[in-house]
């Protein structure tokens, strides 16, 4: 099969694929923010600072997709991974599947 | 169509194949309830003629093959194939009123073309009791697919009017500078999340049930991807009696009314998910 290399879309994929990584490394940030602001350790200057950090990161992001056009190929990317992690997850706790798989393979 | 000589050439130059005894084999379609012995034409896969090789009063219906499977690189040839293998059940689900269909690339082969047949009347007398009772099961009735969406959009509206806890956060964010009131937000979020995620177990469960009285047989299949911004939160393959099958249209009637739900309803289909292990 030959690759064909259009560069502009190479660096779409390449920018979308970061971007993607990006979003995701913030979003476990944002769940360590939840977490330590349940657990009440933080005082309320602490949360403003977290929740502006977190706000700007996101205004960050969302411009740097706008400016790129990669809204779409960052979404597609996630969404990929999105995929993958639940067709794993869903043959790991389906004893179904497990049936369904060692049927194909036999 | 292009496809279908381009696959002939293939299979017939398949490397190797000259220098090896040669196999034969009949592809098998599905079982259907009848003994007689007819030819249906060229509907089958690559136009191959299709035919049925009975056995007592059941017949398998099927067509010549070489004795390896259909195997494609190209997503779309195999496409075009597994559609074809479903008009020819389809054409004798039509045609017998019963029929067990088999999944695609059943091949059934033998060392000559005599010989491949007498393999599948073999496999027939064989299996006689398992796929009359399987033919029983099955009789006067025909699978449905029950898909149910909801609109997310709409849930959550409802949930931001309705639950308590979600109402007071969302009070509360009002009153909170910039970034405490991103921080709150995000726990709005999650709140909303997980709630929609308790309640669509509980719509599952609800429509599940209501689904289920109406059916022979119910298996639930994997949720797939909706469009529309829509999220399918039940996905079932029914056997439904045909006697039944009007009050099943008006359960799903019903849900489908409900704000924010919406149900897809596909079928009349012959018994796919219903015959597993036949073959």
């Amino acid at each position: 099969m030959v690759v064909d290399i259009d560069e502009k879309s190479l660096k779409h994929g390449v920018l979308g694929l970061v971007i993607a990584i990006v979003e995701i490394i913030r979003d476990a940030l944002k769940l360590q923010a939840m977490k330590r602001m349940e657990s009440g350790n933080l005082t309320e200057e602490e949360m403003e600072r977290l929740g502006e950090a977190l706000m700007d990161l996101d205004t960050a992001i969302e411009e740097i997709k706008e400016e790129q056009g990669i809204i779409e190929s960052v979404k597609s990317v996630r969404d990929g991974l999105d995929e993958i992690v639940d067709d794993v997850l869903d043959r790991m706790i389906n004893p179904e599947r497990w049936k369904e798989e060692s049927e194909q393979w036999a | 169509m292009g496809l279908d000589t381009k696959f002939i050439d293939k299979t017939n130059a398949m490397p190797g194949n000259e220098n090896k005894v040669k196999e034969v084999g009949r592809y098998l379609y599905c079982i259907a309830d009848a003994g007689e012995s007819l030819s249906l034409g060229g509907i089958g896969i690559a136009k191959n003629r299709v035919y049925t090789i009975p056995y007592n009063d059941i017949c398998a219906v099927v067509h010549n093959c070489p004795a390896q499977p259909y195997q494609s690189e190209n997503h779309d040839i195999v496409k075009t194939w597994v559609i074809t293998h479903q008009e020819v059940v389809d054409a004798a689900w039509t045609r017998w009123g019963t029929v067990l269909p088999l999944s695609f690339d059943t091949i059934i082969k033998g060392e000559s073309d005599s010989n491949a047949e007498q393999n599948v009347k073999d496999w027939l007398k064989q299996e006689y009791e398992r796929l009359k009772k399987k033919m029983e099961d099955v009789r006067g009735k025909a699978e449905y697919g029950v898909q149910v969406f909801w609109n997310p959009k709409i849930i959550s509206q409802n949930l931001m009017e309705t639950n308590q806890g979600i109402k007071e956060l969302n009070d509360v964010i009002r009153t909170k500078p910039k970034g405490l009131a991103y921080m709150y937000r995000q726990k709005l979020e999650n709140l909303i999340k997980h709630e929609m995620e308790t309640g669509a177990d509980v719509c599952f469960r609800v429509f599940y049930n209501r689904i289920k009285k109406h059916t022979t047989d119910i298996r639930v299949e994997k949720t797939k991807k909706a469009e529309q911004g829509l999220q399918m939160i039940l996905n079932l393959s029914c056997l439904v009696h045909k006697d039944r099958y009007p009050e099943l249209g008006e359960e799903l009637d019903s849900i489908n009314q409900m704000e924010g739900f919406s149900v897809r309803f596909t079928g009349p289909w012959p018994p796919y998910s219903f015959v597993g292990g036949v073959s």
